[in-house]
């Protein structure tokens, strides 16, 4: 039976990484169409390096992400704090359109944004694409704040305000702080999506301002091109580190 | 409610719910650095222009030329249809690119609808290299509006190591039961109706509402063929076997030949479908000085001959004409004979036919 | 007192004046460009009717309508089939070793999705590793043609969403009581009935949960159908896109906008009403 089970993961383990594993192996093969193993190259390393365009949509993805990951961060948090402090009329109506923003899919946020955009005559670019990003990611945050707040007695800030502290330094001192390694994960969270998000940036960015989930999605559709390849590597290294990392920081941490 | 004890994705990101001090700083020093790199190239602010063209239809190098001789940078997007990129500019309000490259009957949609920008001759040096045969078309008489950048054809390509030409001569071919699953169409409405509309005898520019049900229902019974529709791709397509058969443009059958000797282009026998790309600017383009530039920079003899052997489509320049090699000038897939011309059909503007079309389109695509 | 008022005033009117201005009017104004006429040259033009929903009665959108339900259906229960019995086995495995090992499921869940599908792309090509293996061991003549095909899709999909399915379901068999199995063991249920009557009602929020995750962006993931499907494979996604972003019919694609809205909010009503159930039953 322990065999089987490790067996059965590890047969899931190589569906969910031997993709990425080619990927990987033919971004060193010089051979120009994958089709079998040539030589060792670095070749499609080096003709990344001087796509200009490329570097380009990689920081300005990465300039979206942080920007939209701290926005949706700051309101999310602070929209947190009043559901969870405070009674008021439309509050189930506000959480109950949160989560049906959670759970829809891109393609109908996406649409109604450029529905939205055009109307009101906006230009496609920086400013829809942040204000975009900020939306999908709000709903994660938030509900991520809420939770992790919902599990900590009230009676702390009830505390607090006995003791003659106004409001808004009781939130600051006992609430945030207690949220705060949610926000940090709601940042991580909404950071990755928005580097992540091809649907909704598809309909609403503008040529002024590209991203790159959107370049690589037009070099995906030329076939296959090797320095895609290489691209992939490069990416899946990154997520592979940030993760690695970020799991390093968590057991550090002295108990 | 919001039952968040089951918000789902928690546990995604659980592992990083503990997590305390170091993060943050490392965060704000991550994102401080970013926006300061992000500053650094932004200030230094070269001039650039935005091309919007179709996959594959010029190259960077030529790109690079212009950009060594005139500082100016040139990002090239491309698009593999032409109603995308008609909708991507209606939706930039014509505006966002300073230059694009619409087929035929686009020019006179987009000129009709008031989408160009007037194009200035005088601007244009290199205007005089242009065939006169090539200009002053109905879709844009005088070329008040476009260019001439490239023309070609639309036929059939076919791996001979897989099937022999004699099996496919003919649009009507196209339908045999040995190409169940094996053909390459191109994801582009005109073109695939253009094909059924000459098989049931009728023009590729019909109007006529019933004809174009005849049409869809002839493509119906083609559809068991299909393998998948592109218009992006198909030279890496055929080398990487995934298509053996198909309708292609004639450009990229050079390119595949020039990797696949087994790949051949034929004529259909019920005429062949021909097309040219011009340049436009659209009417809000932000550079429309450099836009102009860039246009009379591709008119020069030596970039449209270029331009022409390696995207291996045929060039409306007289003086490029003269100067290329013989090899490609006598390339019967780049440069048909006068008589498989004769027997082919420009598209045009169809008017309101297209929503028809349309309808049809996306049933088959639907289907 | 009043500062207070004010603060609590001013955060709880910015989330909500937020998701007004990017989710409710937006949403609002594709309803009512749902119930209007397309124009040639403009975006939409006013001619209310109720012509848009019409269209898509006929049978060839319901198709598309029905074939993205269906797939994403399969997705998630191809995905339910996979991830269950994994996140099960990961529950049980070394606690020493389960962090690394759930990191290893998470690692997919940041790397680019449009990466991992063009990843999947390269090994079912006709020349891509899997055939060439099959081929190379003798299995195979001639090359599987399984790119550009609805079987493609599903992969594609499976190999996407499947994090999204074990992640969640860990979470709800890790916090699994595990006295409650050993006592009904002990009232002498066998392997079975004990998973049947103990272990999946106990983990059923975590199945939803995870099913949610995986069948609602399984009907918008236009790109995986783009890239692997070969423009054959309609889905509501690419549907959408194409009435958006080629064919320029907004009031007819606002109609589909819409009726993928009203299936949302179905299954988001059965999700909460199954929850709600499952805490009745539980408090009793």
């Amino acid at each position: 039976m322990a065999k089987f089970k490790s067996g059965y993961m590890a047969l899931i383990f190589g569906f969910l990484y031997l993709p990425m594993a080619v990927l990987v192996l033919y971004s060193f093969n010089s051979s120009k169409y994958s089709i079998r193993w040539e030589a060792f190259s670095l070749d499609w390393y080096r003709s990344l390096a001087t796509d200009d365009t490329l570097l380009e949509a990689a920081m300005n993805s990465l300039l979206v992400a942080s920007l939209a990951a701290s926005l949706a961060c700051a309101v999310g948090t602070l929209g947190a704090v009043g559901l969870y402090r405070y009674r008021f009329k439309g509050r189930k109506l506000l959480q109950g359109l949160l989560f049906v923003t959670l759970m829809s899919p891109d393609i109908v946020m996406a649409v109604s944004l450029l529905v939205l955009f055009i109307a009101v005559h906006v230009n496609l670019g920086f400013w829809t694409l942040l204000l975009s990003h900020t939306t999908f990611c709000l709903p994660f945050v938030t509900i991520t704040v809420l939770s992790r707040l919902e599990g900590f007695d009230r009676h702390l800030i009830e505390a607090a305000s006995d003791l003659g502290a106004s409001e808004w330094q009781a939130i600051r001192q006992i609430v945030l702080p207690l949220a705060m390694p949610a926000i940090m994960a709601g940042w991580l969270l909404s950071f990755t999506l928005s580097l992540d998000d091809v649907v909704v940036s598809f309909f609403v960015t503008g040529p002024e301002f590209e991203v790159l989930p959107l370049k690589i999605y037009s070099m995906v559709r030329l076939g296959v091109k090797p320095e895609v390849n290489a691209l992939a590597t490069l990416l899946f290294a990154v997520s592979l580190g940030v993760v690695i990392s970020a799991q390093y920081l968590l057991q550090r941490k002295p108990q | 409610m919001i039952p968040s004890q089951h918000i789902p994705l928690r546990p995604a990101f659980s592992t990083f719910g503990q997590m305390k001090s170091p993060l943050p700083c490392i965060l704000k020093i991550i994102s401080s650095l970013l926006l300061c790199f992000y500053g650094a190239i932004a200030s230094g602010e070269v001039q650039e222009i935005r091309l919007f063209g179709w996959s594959d239809y010029l190259m960077p190098e030529i790109l690079d030329q212009f950009t060594q001789e005139t500082g100016i940078a040139v990002r090239y997007t491309s698009y593999d249809s032409n109603e995308s990129m008609y909708a991507k500019l209606k939706l930039l309000n014509s505006g966002g690119y300073d230059l694009a490259m619409p087929s035929t009957y686009f020019v006179d949609k987009m000129r009709r609808e008031g989408m160009l920008h007037a194009i200035d001759k005088t601007k244009l040096p290199n205007y005089k290299n242009l065939d006169t045969r090539q200009l002053d078309k109905p879709f844009d008489p005088e070329n008040q509006y476009s260019i001439p950048y490239l023309w070609g054809t639309t036929g059939i390509g076919l791996d001979t190591d897989k099937f022999k030409p004699q099996d496919l001569q003919a649009w009507a071919d196209l339908w045999k039961p040995m190409f169940v699953d094996r053909l390459l169409l191109p994801n582009d409405m005109r073109e695939v109706f253009h094909v059924a509309l000459i098989v049931l005898g009728y023009s590729g520019n019909n109007t006529d509402p019933e004809h174009i049900r005849q049409a869809y229902e002839l493509l119906k019974k083609l559809l068991p063929n299909v393998r998948l529709f592109n218009s992006d791709a198909a030279d890496v397509l055929f080398m990487t076997g995934e298509a053996d058969a198909g309708v292609v443009w004639n450009g990229a059958a050079n390119r595949i030949r020039r990797e696949q000797p087994s790949f051949q282009y034929v004529y259909p026998k019920e005429g062949v479908i021909i097309w040219m790309d011009s340049l436009i600017i659209p009417k809000n383009a932000p550079h429309v000085e450099l836009a102009h530039r860039l246009i009379d920079f591709l008119l020069r003899p030596d970039i449209a001959q270029a331009i022409s052997e390696k995207v291996g489509s045929a060039t409306p320049n007289l003086e490029a004409l003269k100067h290329l090699d013989p090899k490609v000038r006598d390339n019967m897939t780049i440069y048909p004979s006068d008589e498989i011309l004769s027997k082919g059909e420009y598209q045009t503007d169809i008017g309101e036919a297209i929503t028809i079309y349309t309808q049809y389109w996306e049933k088959l695509k639907a289907e | 007192m009043r500062n207070a008022n004010l603060f609590k005033t001013s955060i709880i009117l910015l989330l909500s004046v937020w998701l007004a201005v990017f989710v409710l009017v937006p949403n609002l104004l594709v309803l009512v460009a749902s119930f209007l006429g397309r124009d040639e040259s403009g975006f939409i033009k006013f001619a209310p009717s109720f012509d848009n929903y019409l269209r898509l009665l006929d049978p060839i959108y319901l198709r598309v309508f029905a074939h993205s339900l269906g797939l994403a259906l399969l997705t998630t229960m191809v995905c339910l089939g996979l991830g269950y019995p994994f996140a099960y086995f990961l529950a049980q495995f070394r606690p020493s070793l389960r962090p690394v090992l759930l990191t290893l499921v998470i690692v997919p869940f940041w790397t680019n999705s449009l990466i991992r599908t063009y990843a999947i792309r390269s090994l079912l090509a006709a020349k891509g590793l899997m055939n060439n293996t099959l081929i190379a061991l003798g299995l195979i003549d001639e090359p599987i043609r399984l790119l550009y095909t609805g079987s493609a899709v599903l992969i594609g999909m499976v190999y996407i969403l499947l994090p999204f399915m074990i992640l969640p379901l860990y979470s709800a068999i890790e916090k699994l009581d595990r006295r409650l199995v050993e006592a009904a063991a002990d009232l002498g249920a066998g392997r079975w009935r004990r998973f049947w009557h103990v272990t999946l009602p106990l983990t059923l929020p975590g199945i939803i949960a995870g099913c949610l995750l995986v069948f609602m962006p399984a009907l918008g993931l236009f790109f995986i159908a783009d890239v692997l499907g070969g423009s054959r494979d309609l889905l509501v996604g690419n549907f959408l896109k194409d009435q958006f972003l080629d064919a320029r019919d907004w009031p007819f694609g606002a109609a589909a906008s819409i009726v993928l809205i009203g299936l949302l909010l179905l299954f988001l009503s059965a999700y909460a009403y199954s929850l709600k159930q499952f805490s009745a039953e539980e408090n009793h």
